[in-house]
């Protein structure tokens, strides 16, 4: 624990804190929270405004005390879609519970110029089932609950707010005038001249029959050789987080209900990559027979049934397993070094929301000098050492943990060490030495007379 | 009739000998692989599994020997079991299968052999197997000579009376302990034929072993005595005989005792009194020998004479106060039930209601033993042709063998190693009878010029067996591979258009309980689920194939036997949250509950609490049991009937039947459109086959 408090604080004295510059004006804001899936994702433009004498360089993103926990994801571009880098801040005069993320502009904005950013968010666990538990026949009901204005540290001239719900599925919603709805969307403002850190909630409460599915765990350990393969072994636990299953299960009404559209889950993809081979679906009591797996063209999509259809509340644990060869994973530079570009994490099903992550790479026998370089900030455990067959000497496991993980986590982590090329025949002249004592032995026994008496038959006829 | 040979060419005696050796080692070899092979049919077609209910147990108990140690082993109170007695696992079980298979788990560990334990299991029975062959081998030359050995040996590899106990994940006390008996046995022979204290001591180890495996070591603890009275009686007894056994039944009996479940039972109950009894018999003869080499004629005969009057009136005293004090244990029903087919049936429904306890039907002996049927017969004829002490042994481990295996099914197991050595030495015999080999060592030595038997008869005779043994051989494999490789946790089976349909009801079933239920949950099934309730979903469970307890199996029958108001009475006293039932109506799976359902009616019915269930109110007028409207109306209002039933009359199951059509019994169910009072509905598996209920907790007190 206190690695973590001592991290925590060494986070803190590098970004030191910022402070908000006043003369920033948000120029024009727009939003689109969609909220189809398990997942809110608020995507959105921002125009800002220097209204100064000195070029502004930076700009903060700010997020609302109750998002504490729930802001998984975040990026932000340029108006020519180049990655803008972005870090977490405190920010001077504000508490703790707000969340600022500091993001560095590619190009300063000049005095009395504009520009512009887009941004990318997704939130986790912002959806709440309201009813909070539902009998099987009954719809799964969500609420959201949001700000109408956009916030942030600085004033905002003038934005708007797109809310993509199904029409028909909405229940009710928050009526802050101007305000319309169509088909897919509601559609909210503009509002005008709405100054720093405003909040007024908005809330949509809706039907949303997407799958609820939380991965509450997930191990993944990449297994490298140098033969020419990487064996990947998952660990996955997962649990139903929507409207819990209130009162009985009906087998006979779950067969009947055909409609795709219940709230329980039967089914989802996973995706592999296109060379994935040996796949395997167990749990602790064996293989799970109901699964499919289908080649795409630069994919394989794994259909996984679990064991029984989850239900809200319900939980469920497997293991999926697979090789891929090693080309396109493992390099080899010109220095002699071997780079090793992985998933840190991979697709479990679309939409996802994994809770707590925990990577292990293990690595050859005989490698040194290891550099990781991972995707985003990452928790690295104490590294472990692994016993794997005729393994004499242990093989270095690389550990990372994170929590709080979305499908935009899905990125390489990179991996440089050293390793001798005779490593390879480490256990098999290991074996064969083995072997070849013991048929020593063995001769030596059978033709030397280890008896004191002479034995009779030795005297040949 | 192994020997091979060029003709014309000197072939020196050494260069015979390598032959033979090589010859041996490889059909040895062979048939070691062969039977590890032939028992992966289940592997191979499902994957690697334990099977059955008690090996699921082993496993359990496997995997915590392996994570928490011996000590914690030996000490180790589950309370996973027999809610709320819990029971004493290391006090009440066999340790020797566990210590084995974490005995190669660990081996393995150490080598850096990376196998999960699961696995060690799996495949530890047709390991064992292996080495039976070769124990089989080693003990029919003992008795016979090499190529009754060998003939043995191939015999045994895939004999189905011993391979339905031990392919790859029927992990049971009986895949080692049939090894262990046999090892007894050639350590036993070589005692009795060397008479020498080494041997004793080897045979006493191995005993040992088989104490710690298998509770049929009181078949074997008899065996010997009898071998050894036997040899008495025929005066065949010698100092030999007195060494072997005197050292076996000292060190033998001082190691069992060691095995906490078998603690004094040695030398109390009557199961071992035989041994205890020849042990005795052995000391007073060698007395009686040596006291006669030391006196004259009328002295000894007065001395006798007091001896036997004295001792006799002594031990009736004893026997009788022993009896009286309760210090010899009462016969046990199983062991009753060996000696009288009947008893079981007629005093102990539990034991009864295990179809492997049944008497063996004619058919079977032909199904498991094949042509080891006709060739049983010659291998006894051969051991009293030339009788020896050795054969002696044989004759009466095959005999007696037979006659068990005729009181229960499950010793076929004991009947198959015996069967093999005996027709091993009746076929080597008759082959070389009349397959004159060209070249053998020790007609070479000998000097014997070949028989001119090779005629038209032997040729007949060889295709004969040739023919027969193939037949033997396709046999084998085809038992095998239809009967005895079936996991039954996983079912199988052929859909209209030929392609395999997986029923994995078992495994949906466990894994919800495991993940969905609290982890404190009692469980209330019928015992046959215990052991897999335990080890797959964790949870705690009222009964289990452990049927020490008859009372509270009863009461559990009881319940479901009952009707719901008096069914919830019993599982509130049992602390009961979840009730889980097997219902084949849907897939035609014939062993579910309903048709269990009369045993528990009985065993409901055999204690004092359950005296208001009789079987005969489960019958229809007409004294059948059938569950459609011609039923009993106890049995159309029963717990169990309901919960097997609930909401399945709205169900089509098969074309052009009526809604509710129970595919197994074929009938429409007789009472289709009924609510659950007590329970509710919590899981049912995909095809039906393990339907789960939670008991409702008491309801709010409604307005007044």
């Amino acid at each position: 624990m206190w690695k973590i408090i001592v991290f925590i604080l060494f986070i803190n004295s590098i970004n030191t804190a910022e402070v908000v510059n006043k003369n920033v004006i948000n120029k024009k804001v727009e939003r689109t929270i969609d909220l189809n899936s398990q997942l809110v994702k608020i995507t959105g433009t921002i125009t800002l405004e220097n209204t100064g004498k000195e070029a502004v360089r930076n700009y903060l993103i700010a997020f609302e005390r109750g998002l504490q926990g729930s802001v998984s994801y975040i990026s932000v571009q340029d108006s020519l879609k180049n990655a803008l880098k972005t870090s977490q801040v405190a920010v001077v005069g504000s508490g703790t519970s707000e969340i600022f993320y500091n993001v560095q502009l590619k190009q300063s904005v000049e005095p009395g110029k504009t520009g512009t950013i887009l941004f990318e968010v997704i939130l986790t666990k912002a959806l709440q089932p309201y009813p909070s538990s539902i009998t099987q026949k009954e719809k799964q009901l969500v609420r959201y609950f949001g700000n109408h204005y956009f916030y942030s540290p600085y004033d905002t001239r003038t934005q708007k707010t797109d809310v993509l719900v199904n029409s028909r599925a909405v229940e009710s919603y928050s009526k802050l005038k101007p305000v319309g709805q169509t088909d897919s969307k509601i559609s909210y403002g503009s509002y005008d001249n709405i100054p720093g850190f405003s909040v007024d909630t908005l809330s949509v409460h809706y039907e949303n029959n997407a799958p609820f599915l939380t991965v509450t765990r997930l191990e993944r350990t990449i297994e490298v050789s140098h033969w020419g393969n990487i064996a990947i072994e998952e660990n996955i636990e997962i649990k139903h987080t929507g409207a819990k299953l209130k009162g009985p299960f009906s087998r006979y009404d779950y067969q009947r209900d055909s409609s795709s559209n219940h709230h329980s889950i039967k089914s989802y993809n996973t995706i592999l990559p296109a060379l994935a081979h040996s796949i395997y679906y167990r749990d602790m009591n064996g293989n799970i027979s109901t699964s499919a797996v289908k080649a795409k063209k630069d994919y394989i999509e794994l259909e996984l049934r679990p064991r029984f259809p989850l239900f809200g509340g319900w939980q469920s644990s497997y293991i999926l397993g697979y090789s891929i060869p090693s080309y396109p994973y493992l390099f080899k530079k010109p220095t002699g070094e071997f780079v090793l570009n992985i998933r840190l994490l991979d697709h479990v099903f679309d939409d996802m929301y994994v809770e707590d992550l925990e990577t292990k790479i293990v690595l050859p026998v005989g490698v040194s000098s290891i550099k990781v370089k991972t995707p985003y900030e990452v928790r690295r455990l104490p590294d472990g050492v692994a016993y794997k067959y005729l393994d004499n000497i242990g093989r270095t496991v690389i550990r990372a943990s994170k929590n709080n993980l979305v499908e935009q986590h899905i990125q390489d982590i990179e991996i440089t060490y050293t390793w001798q090329t005779h490593m390879l025949l480490h256990e098999p002249v290991l074996v064969s030495v083995a072997l070849f004592l013991a048929f020593i032995v063995v001769i030596i026994y059978v033709r030397l007379d280890f008896s004191i008496r002479k034995a009779e038959h030795s005297k040949k006829d | 009739m192994l020997g091979l040979g060029k003709k014309g060419v000197q072939v020196s005696f050494q260069d015979l000998k390598k032959q033979e050796t090589l010859l041996t080692i490889s059909i040895l070899s062979l048939a070691a692989i062969l039977s590890f092979a032939t028992r992966l049919f289940s592997v191979l077609r499902f994957e690697s599994v334990i099977h059955e209910f008690d090996p699921y147990f082993n496993y359990r108990t496997t995997k915590f020997l392996s994570e928490n140690g011996f000590y914690a082993f030996h000490n180790w109170f589950d309370d996973r079991a027999w809610y709320p007695l819990g029971r004493i696992i290391g006090g009440t079980i066999y340790p020797g299968l566990m210590l084995t298979s974490v005995f190669l788990f660990r081996l393995g560990q150490i080598l850096h052999i990376d196998i999960d334990i699961r696995n060690v299991c799996v495949f530890l029975a047709p390991l064992f197997s292996s080495l039976t062959t070769l124990i089989t081998y080693l003990l029919t030359k003992e008795i016979f000579d090499k190529g009754a050995g060998l003939t043995a040996a191939a015999f045994v590899a895939i004999v189905p009376g011993y391979i339905s106990r031990s392919v790859a994940g029927s992990y049971d006390n009986e895949g080692i302990a049939i090894f262990c008996m046999l090892l007894t046995y050639y350590t036993w022979i070589k005692a009795v034929k060397t008479g020498t204290v080494r041997w004793g001591a080897l045979s006493a180890l191995a005993y040992f072993y088989m104490v710690s495996s298998w509770g049929g070591y009181v078949f074997l603890i008899n065996l010997i005595p009898l071998h050894v009275l036997t040899l008495m009686i025929t005066g065949r007894f010698s100092h030999r005989i007195y060494i072997a056994y005197s050292t076996l039944y000292c060190l033998g009996t001082i190691l069992s005792m060691q095995i906490s479940f078998v603690g004094f039972q040695p030398v109390q109950s009557s199961e071992h009194m035989l041994a205890l009894g020849v042990f005795g018999l052995c000391q007073i003869i060698a007395l009686f020998e040596y006291v006669k080499s030391k006196l004259s004629p009328p002295d000894f005969q007065a001395l006798l004479s007091f001896a036997l009057s004295t001792i006799g009136a002594l031990l009736g005293v004893g026997l009788i106060i022993l009896a009286l004090s309760g210090k010899i244990a009462p016969w046990t029903g199983r062991f009753y039930a060996l000696l009288d087919p009947s008893y079981a049936k007629n005093h102990i429904p539990i034991i009864a209601s295990v179809s492997e306890h049944q008497p063996t039907s004619w058919s079977s002996f032909f199904f498991d033993l094949h042509l080891l049927a006709m060739l049983l017969p010659a291998g006894l004829y051969m051991c009293f042709k030339e009788p020896t002490d050795a054969r002696f042994f044989l004759a009466l481990y095959g005999a007696t063998a037979v006659y068990f295996a005729g009181v229960m099914v499950r010793l076929m197991l004991v009947l198959a190693p015996a069967a093999c050595a005996l027709s091993g030495a009746g076929l080597s015999r008759l082959l070389s009878r009349f397959l004159i080999p060209v070249a053998s060592t020790q007609r070479r030595q000998k000097g014997v010029p070949p028989a001119p038997t090779r005629g038209p008869v032997a040729l007949s005779f060889a295709m004969l067996s040739i023919a027969l043994l193939c037949s033997y051989t396709i046999h084998c494999t085809w038992v095998t591979s239809e009967a005895y490789s079936s996991p039954s946790i996983v079912l199988s089976a052929r859909a209209h258009d030929g392609s395999r349909i997986i029923f994995d009801d078992f495994r949906e079933a466990y894994g919800w309980l495991r993940s969905n239920t609290p982890a404190d949950a009692r469980i209330m099934s019928w015992w046959d689920y215990g052991y897999q309730i335990t080890a797959m979903a964790n949870r705690t469970v009222l009964v289990d194939n452990n049927t020490w307890n008859n009372t509270h199996i009863s009461r559990v029958g009881q319940a479901m036997a009952s009707g719901e108001e008096k069914a919830l009475e019993i599982m509130r006293e049992l602390d009961v949250d979840y009730v889980l039932v097997i219902f084949g109506g849907l897939t035609g799976y014939s062993s579910d509950d309903i048709n269990k359902f009369l045993w528990m009616v009985r065993i409901g019915g055999s204690t004092e609490k359950g005296k208001h269930i009789h079987e005969s109110d489960y019958y229809s007028p007409s004294g059948e049991f059938r569950v459609d409207r011609e039923g009993a109306p106890a049995l159309l209002n029963c717990l169990m009937y309901k919960m097997c039933y609930y909401r399945f009359g709205k169900v089509h199951t098969e074309g052009g039947r009526p809604p509710g059509w129970d595919r197994v019994r074929g009938a429409e169910i007789g009472n289709k459109d009924f609510e659950l009072d007590v329970l509710e509905e919590a899981y049912t598996t995909e095809h039906w086959l393990v339907r789960i209920y939670k008991v409702k907790d008491l309801p709010n007190r409604g307005s007044l």
